[in-house]
Formats: C-alpha cells, sequence, structure tokens
C-alpha cells in the first residue's frame, strides 16, 4: 500500500534521470580511467582488481576487514556531504563544512579527555559530547548565516575565512597551548580521550564502530528533515527561489533570515559529527597537524549524490571505497592517488550533467516515443 | 502564400494532451491570433514552432517547405523569431549591446561598436521602433524594453514573429504603441502570430482568429465575420457573462488604515509620497493609476518588503509596529502578486506543495513542525477541484503549468489562508475570461462576507465595475477619489494622466 503510494507518486517526466546521471558519470570516470593506465602502459584490469578488492565494496581476502575500514571513512564523506547539501537546498553555498568539521573535532576530544566528563558511563559521556561537538560546528555554521543576514557578506567568503579561523585557532593555538598534552606523557597533540569516550566497536576484529551507524541515523534525520517538516519545505523553498531573492516563501511569511541561520547551523552541526567520528572512534586524540580535506571531499559526495541524502549515502560510501583502496593500486605499479583521479573525473563529468543528460535522450527517448 | 503551416500537431505531456492534432494554416503578410482558455495549449504549441518543444507527432511548413526544428537557433535559422514575457535580456547591457549579442558586428576580433549602433539606429527608425541605443536596458520601463526585444528578434531577419501574451506586461498605452509597431511590422510583410486573452485586442488587430480547447482547435474565423461574444463562446464552450455584477453591500468597520505614507524605491527615490486612505470591511477599493505612478511602493510597503521612511500602516485595526510580511500575514493580509512566477509560487514545487505555503505551518497541514500529507493532499484535490485547475494532479510542477492555471493555484491558496484583508495586485493577469469572470466572482464573494478588499489595477474597465471607491496615484500621490457612478473611464484617465488637478483629497 505505501510501496504503491511511493511509485505512483513519481509522476515527473525522466524522475530516473537524477539516478542514472551519477551511474553514467561514474561509469564514463572509471572508462577513462582505463585509458589512463593503458596510457601508462599498466594493466588496467590488475589496477581495479586490486582497488576494488580492497575496497571493501566486493568480497575478497580480508573483506571483513576492508569493508569495516570502508564504512569507517565512508561516515566522515557522508557527513560533509549531508552538510552541504543541507545549506545547498536552502540555496546557500557553504564552503565550511572543513571548519566545522575539525571545530567538532576539538571539541570532541577536550569533552573526550576532560576531567569532570572522563568518569561517565559511556552513553551519557558520548551524548554530552556529541550535543557539545554539534552545537561548536553548528555555531561555526550559524556565524556565517548570521553575517550573510546581517550584513549581506556572501556565504562563499564568509565560509572560506571561518575555515581558517578554526585552523589557525586550534592548530597554532589550542592544540599546541591550552589543550595541549602535559610534555611528560610523550604526546604530542592533545591528550588520548578516556576510554568512556570511545565509540563503541559494533563488528569484533575490525575498527567499525557506531559511527557509520549514527551517520546513517543523520543520513535519515535529513531526508525528514528536508521532506517530512516545515523547517525542511521552508528551506527548499528558499534554495528554488534563490534567483528570485527568495521573494515568494518571504512573501508567505517565511522568516527567510532566520531560516538562513538556523540552515547553516544545522549543516554545520552535521559537518562536526565526521569531525567527532574522526576523534572519537580513530584517532582517539586531536593531532597536532590534522589531514584535512573532508569537508571539501564532501561538495565532491554531494554532487555524486545529486544533493539528494539517499544519493549522498552511497556517494560517501563509493567515495570511502577508493579511499580505502587506494594504496593497494600501488601494487599494480599505480601511484596510490590513482582513486583521487577517479573521484575527480566523476566530479568533472557531474559538472557535465547536461551534456549525458542529452545524450541518454538522444539515446533512450526516441525508442521509447516509438512504441508510443 | 503561406508563411507557417502545421499539420497534425500534437504534443503529449505526462497524464495531458496539450496539442490535439493541430492544423493550421498562416499566410505571409498577416496578423493571426491565438487565442483560448488557460491551458489550452497555445504556449505549447508556439513553443514548439521555436523549438522549445518536439511535438509528439506532426508536421511544420515554413514557406512552403517541410522542416525540423530541434531547437530555437534552428527556427532562427528559418527567420522564425519570439518575443518571450519574460523577456531575456540583460539588464546592464546596453540597448544595443543586448540587441547584437551572440552575432556582434565586429572589426578584426574586438567588437565594432559604432557599426552596431548605427545599424541599430537604422532598423529602428526602419520599422519605427524608437530606442536610444546607447540606454542601459534596466533603465527601461517594460514597454520599451519589449521594443528592444522586439528589435532583436527583427534583426536577427525573422519573417515570422511570435508573440505570447506580450500585453500582459504592458500599461494600456504601451499596448497601443504595440499594436501600431504590428500593424507596421505586417504591412511591410512580416507575418505576425499573437496570443491574448483580451478580446478587445484581438478584434482590434488581427485578420483571422484561431481558437484552441483542451488542446483542439476549435476552429479559424475572420475578424470581419465574428465577435467577441462568439469568440468566447468558442473558447469556452457557454456563454460568458463578461460583465461584473452590481454587488451592495454595506461598508463596515475599517479594517486596513494607511496614514501619511511615504515609501521610497529600491533605486532610492521616493515614489510614495504621504498617501492615506482607509479600507472597509465589506469594501473594494481600487487604487487607478498609469503603470511607476507609485503602486509597486505602495504594494511592498503594505505587504512589508519595503519600510516606509514615514508613516503607519494598520490592518485588522491595530498600527503594525514592525513591518515585514510575516507580520502582515499574520494580522489577516492575503496577497495576490502581479509576478506570480516571482513572489508567488514556487515553481519547482508541486500544487499540493504552492496550495499550503505560507500555511504549511498550520493545523491541520503540520503537527509540531511535520507535515501531514494526508491532509495536505485532501485539502489540494478539494481546491483543485474547486477552482478548476487542469490537470487534476496535485503532484504536477507548477513551472507545468499554463500561465493562467498558475494564477488560479495562487487565488485558491491566498483565499483559503484566514485573511480579512486581500491586497489584490492586478489579479487577473493572464487569465481567460472565463477565470476572469471566476475570480470577479471570488472578489465578490469576499466582499460579501465582509472582507475588506484594495484592488490594485492597470485595467481601468476592471476598477470601473468592481470597485466601491476609486483612488487615482499619480506621481506618487493620490490626486482624487471617485465612486464609479460619478465618474467615466475618459475622466479617470485624465487623471491619471495628471491633466486634472486635485480634487478632493483624503
Ligand atoms: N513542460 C510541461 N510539462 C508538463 N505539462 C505541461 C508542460 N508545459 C505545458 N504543460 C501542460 O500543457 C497544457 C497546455 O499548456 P500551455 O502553457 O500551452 O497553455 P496556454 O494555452 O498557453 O495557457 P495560458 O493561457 O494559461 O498561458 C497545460 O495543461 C499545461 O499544464
Ligand atoms: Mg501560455
Amino acid at each position: 500500500m505505501i510501496l504503491k503510494k511511493l511509485f505512483s507518486r513519481r509522476k515527473e517526466e525522466y524522475w530516473w534521470m537524477t539516478i542514472a546521471v551519477p551511474l553514467v558519470a561514474i561509469l564514463l570516470a572509471l572508462i577513462t580511467g582505463v585509458i589512463f593506465i593503458k596510457a601508462t602502459g599498466r594493466s588496467p584490469l590488475k589496477a581495479y582488481k586490486l582497488l576494488f578488492g580492497s575496497s571493501g565494496l566486493f568480497p575478497s581476502p580480508y573483506w571483513k576487514n576492508h569493508f569495516a575500514e570502508m564504512l569507517l571513512s565512508s561516515s566522515m564523506f557522508i557527513s560533509t556531504g549531508l552538510a552541504f547539501s543541507i545549506a545547498f537546498k536552502g540555496g546557500l553555498f557553504s564552503i565550511g563544512a572543513e571548519g566545522q568539521f575539525i571545530v567538532g573535532g576539538i571539541v570532541a576530544a577536550y569533552f573526550g579527555y576532560a576531567e569532570p566528563f572522563a568518569g561517565l558511563p559511556t552513553i551519557l559521556h558520548l551524548i554530552i559530547i556529541f550535543i557539545m561537538a554539534m552545537a561548536a560546528g553548528g555555531i561555526w555554521g550559524a556565524i556565517a548565516g548570521w553575517l550573510k543576514t546581517k550584513k549581506g557578506i556572501h556565504e562563499v567568503i564568509t565560509t572560506i575565512m571561518l575555515n581558517w579561523i578554526a585552523l589557525y585557532l586550534i592548530e597554532d593555538w589550542l592544540v599546541t597551548g591550552p589543550m595541549k598534552a602535559n610534555i611528560s606523557t610523550g604526546i604530542s597533540g592533545t591528550p588520548y580521550i578516556s576510554a568512556t569516550a570511545k565509540l563503541p566497536n559494533i563488528l569484533p576484529g575490525t575498527r567499525l564502530n557506531i559511527s557509520f551507524i549514527i551517520i546513517a541515523a543523520a543520513v535519515f534525520f535529513t531526508w525528514f528533515l528536508l521532506y517530512r517538516t516545515t523547517i525542511g519545505f521552508e528551506i527548499r523553498a528558499m534554495g528554488y527561489t534563490l534567483v528570485f531573492g527568495m521573494e515568494a516563501p518571504k512573501a508567505s511569511g517565511v522568516n527567510v533570515n532566520r531560516r538562513i541561520i538556523q540552515t547553516m547551523f544545522i549543516s554545520g552541526a552535521v559537518a562536526s559529527l565526521g569531525g567527532s567520528f574522526i576523534v572519537l572512534g580513530i584517532l582517539f586524540q586531536y593531532p597536532p597537524v590534522f589531514e584535512g580535506g573532508y569537508g571539501f571531499d564532501g561538495i565532491a559526495v554531494a554532487l555524486i549524490g545529486q544533493n539528494e541524502p539517499v544519493g549522498i549515502f552511497l556517494a560517501g560510501i563509493l567515495i570511502g571505497a577508493l579511499r580505502t583502496g587506494a594504496t593497494s593500486v600501488q601494487l599494480a605499479h599505480i601511484p596510490k592517488t590513482f582513486p583521487s583521479i577517479i573521484e575527480g573525473l566523476i566530479v568533472a563529468f557531474i559538472a557535465l550533467q547536461e551534456l549525458i543528460r542529452y545524450l541518454i535522450m538522444k539515446l533512450i527517448v526516441p525508442k521509447r516515443s516509438k512504441s508510443d | 502564400m503561406k508563411a507557417l503551416e502545421v499539420k497534425n500537431i500534437t504534443k503529449r505531456f505526462p497524464g495531458i494532451l496539450a496539442n490535439d492534432h493541430i492544423n493550421l494554416s498562416i499566410n505571409k503578410s498577416e496578423i493571426y491570433s491565438i487565442v483560448g482558455e488557460n491551458g489550452a495549449g497555445k504556449s505549447t504549441l508556439m513553443k514548439i514552432i521555436y523549438g522549445l518543444y518536439t511535438q509528439t507527432s506532426g508536421e511544420i511548413y515554413v514557406f512552403g517547405e517541410k522542416v525540423k526544428i530541434n531547437n530555437s537557433n534552428d527556427a532562427i535559422k528559418l527567420k522564425i523569431g519570439m518575443v518571450h514575457q519574460e523577456f531575456m535580456l540583460i539588464p546592464r547591457f546596453s540597448v544595443t549591446e543586448n540587441i547584437v549579442l551572440g552575432q556582434e558586428p565586429k572589426r578584426g576580433i574586438f567588437f565594432d561598436r559604432k557599426t552596431a549602433v548605427k545599424e541599430i539606429k537604422e532598423i529602428s527608425d526602419r520599422y519605427g521602433l524608437k530606442v536610444d541605443p546607447l540606454e542601459k536596458v534596466e533603465n527601461l520601463p517594460v514597454g520599451i524594453q519589449q521594443r528592444v526585444e522586439i528589435l532583436k528578434v527583427l534583426r536577427r531577419g525573422a519573417e515570422i514573429l511570435i508573440f505570447d501574451e506580450p500585453t500582459a506586461v504592458l500599461t494600456p498605452e504601451e499596448a497601443e504603441d504595440l499594436f501600431k509597431t504590428l500593424s507596421f511590422l505586417r504591412d511591410s510583410g512580416k507575418t505576425i502570430i499573437f496570443i491574448s486573452h483580451k478580446l478587445k485586442e484581438v478584434m482590434a488587430i488581427s485578420d483571422r482568429i484561431a481558437v484552441l480547447r483542451r488542446g483542439k482547435l476549435q476552429g479559424v474565423v475572420y475578424k470581419e465575420k465574428t465577435n467577441k461574444q462568439e469568440l468566447a463562446r468558442m473558447m469556452v464552450g457557454r456563454d460568458v457573462v463578461l460583465e461584473i455584477p452590481a454587488a451592495l453591500v454595506k461598508r463596515g468597520d475599517t479594517i486596513t488604515s494607511v496614514r501619511n505614507l511615504t515609501v521610497k524605491n529600491n533605486r532610492g527615490i521616493v515614489g510614495l509620497k504621504d498617501v492615506s486612505f482607509d479600507v472597509h470591511s465589506g469594501e473594494i477599493l481600487g487604487i487607478a493609476g498609469v503603470e511607476g505612478n507609485g503602486q509597486a511602493e505602495l504594494i511592498d510597503a503594505l505587504i512589508g518588503f519595503t519600510k516606509p521612511v514615514s508613516g503607519s500602516i494598520s490592518l485588522s485595526g491595530e498600527k503594525v509596529k514592525s513591518i515585514n510580511p510575516h507580520n502582515m500575514r499574520e494580522r489577516g493580509m492575503a496577497y495576490i502578486p502581479e509576478d506570480r512566477k516571482r513572489r508567488g509560487l514556487i515553481l519547482p514545487f508541486r500544487i499540493k506543495d504552492n496550495m499550503i505555503m505560507g500555511q504549511h505551518n498550520k493545523k491541520p497541514f503540520s503537527r509540531n513542525g511535520i507535515l501531514n500529507d494526508m491532509e495536505i493532499d485532501s485539502f489540494a484535490e478539494k481546491k483543485i477541484e474547486e477552482f478548476d485547475v487542469r490537470p487534476r494532479d496535485i503532484y504536477a510542477k507548477a513551472a507545468n503549468l499554463s500561465g493562467g492555471t498558475q494564477q488560479k493555484v495562487l487565488l485558491a491558496r491566498e483565499l483559503s489562508i484566514w485573511h480579512n484583508f486581500i491586497l489584490a495586485a492586478q489579479p487577473t493577469r493572464g487569465l481567460d475570461i472565463g477565470a476572469m469572470e471566476f475570480v470577479y466572482k471570488m472578489l465578490i464573494e469576499e466582499k460579501k462576507r465582509g472582507i475588506a478588499v484594495l484592488l490594485v489595477s492597470l485595467e481601468l474597465s476592471e476598477i470601473m465595475g468592481l470597485a466601491d471607491r476609486i483612488l487615482v496615484l499619480y506621481e506618487g500621490e493620490i490626486i482624487g477619489e471617485k465612486k464609479p457612478g460619478e465618474t467615466s473611464e475618459e475622466d479617470l484617465g485624465l487623471m491619471m494622466l495628471g491633466l486634472k488637478k486635485k480634487e478632493k483629497v483624503v
């Protein structure tokens, strides 16, 4: 019954394009990858076998571990991908996930090791940590929203600036100053978090922890927010009327300024999840130098996922898999940056989506109308 | 000689047959009008001819030759041009730059401005379309922008010119100018396809008139052999009363009052000066005036888009402290904007979403911030039935609806939101006569219910027929108040042009 309703609603012409376009883009990227490898005189087959064998997408030796690693890194990409798309749906082009991610990370680290919390039961401790990290990441995003509504500064500029501010604040001050671990412990970076702050494992024998469950819930939450709530309704209305200065929602009484700030807050809070995952589930501290980039990969993930929560979930898994399998391609004498090239190619083909759409139409539609 | 022939053109959209085996044969040097109800398929047919849509089946012949038009470049090559309703001009560019864009005269690799300006002067003289080639488009009134658009089409060598509701955005004076242009173009050998809902216009300028109804061609008639009533009957399938029924209602308390309102427009110029008036329950107050005499500023202040420089607005008998759309809505204002695509609807949203916009956060459409689809669907189903929205599909996107249908959705929504005051700006723009009649009925119903209505319109006949009192705006000031019974369109016209001095200041 519900299924029937769901499908009978799909009345739009060519709704399947949203799915077909990214799939074709991925396929084209893989084919281009073949050409690249061939051109350098190596074996594409071997490379892809290695890459996807150790990506966790397909069964292979040590599959369980690959699979766990893949989900672990996917969680981070999904988090920043969702963050980008939430803002994007509201007509906001936020580049700020990078900063919100590390703000989430440093706050998670602090509440992970700070004394008064370190003795709490795990559940309680984790809840406190996540609330704090998300609040901090959210505020980091909301600042950009606030500056846009009050001063009219475009969010692209403010979010980029906030990224740098977060980076310097954390790495040049907090991690080397007030939050620096005691020298006598021999640890660089912040102290290690207490055992109660570590994300519980869900697949024994691997590093996979509840971060993946949390992010899956976040995907659902984002979908629910955007499509089932009044706030999401307004966010989408804003995004759709961006070229018209959001006049239609404004005229209907939507407090657009407040929604912009809220949207940026939610976006920032979701991005901070990824930073918390990495600190609480992988590194167990905030290191002196953080290997970043998740924020920017998030934009790619959102693009591939067509800015839809489910799409981002799948795209995040794809990127996570490429990264997990990355080092293995070295066995085929291909640099481990090769999977990043594939990722870049996918994005490039997505950027050509109008062309892809056109080609698909050319290929498929005439056949359909003849049978009409 | 036949300029354009379409044979058995059919266009199917999911769930709707927009054009159903249409045959037209249009002569060279003819003004050929197409009329029909909202959603009859006029725009669709034009888009097919101009290459924006591809027909599902059927053939097109241009000057006797069978052609395939895949995109608008093909159409331009075949000397077909279209004057779009939403002008595709770049506001910051000059008239010349806009016209030559894409086909610039060059000297070497550089843009040859001098030649371009000379060329524009030449065509503009040839067709009597006066423009200043160096003026920026953003500084031009709509009527002149349309002229630029026509020049652009002519410069590309168009022989067949399509005008889809060109007069919907024009003032009556600008429309007169356009008609002169159209006749001149016809006399100089061009072929004109003209679409309008205003039968008066159609009767004034056409040679032949084709009537579409629900995708089918009802018939083609010579102007001389028909009249407005017959056309209306062919379009709607029944007799249409074009008169507005008088409705006597005892006017009640003041609902909305405006005091000493002074408003600057977005260019920082005072557009509305010290305006005061009241709108009472059970009354329709008409605002007449030539476009650009303060109507936009008045509307923007009333809905809360611009904060007045001075003065106050009271709604439901209470002064509004902080003027913004949210507060205006909360105090019972319904708003029918003149630009429905920009301010009214959210085009990528479905009909059902648009139907609840503005009351989406109220029960029963949502509870605790969560949307209730069952309620939304049944509400939307009810409304599309009540307002005869076609297609009867609440999942159809607003962007895919015909212009008039969009207006119906907007009306359905605004009138179902709780209100005691309606701010209606050009509520019948783009509507067919049947729908127009319907809107008039709705407004009169509202008035009978004791709602206060402020009707801002450029159509004098509309204001004369509906309003209980008429205020005339001229250069941002109210220069007179009249009752429809005590005045005539001519009289009002003179006041609108500022030729009659202030008569009675409210
Ligand atoms: N792109 C589209 N997708 C789906 N349906 C469409 C699309 N464009 C038009 N339609 C449908 O086709 C029908 C004809 O629309 P069209 O715009 O041609 O009407 P029209 O005669 O121009 O009406 P109006 O006078 O209101 O402008 C309408 O029912 C409309 O909903
Ligand atoms: Mg139309």
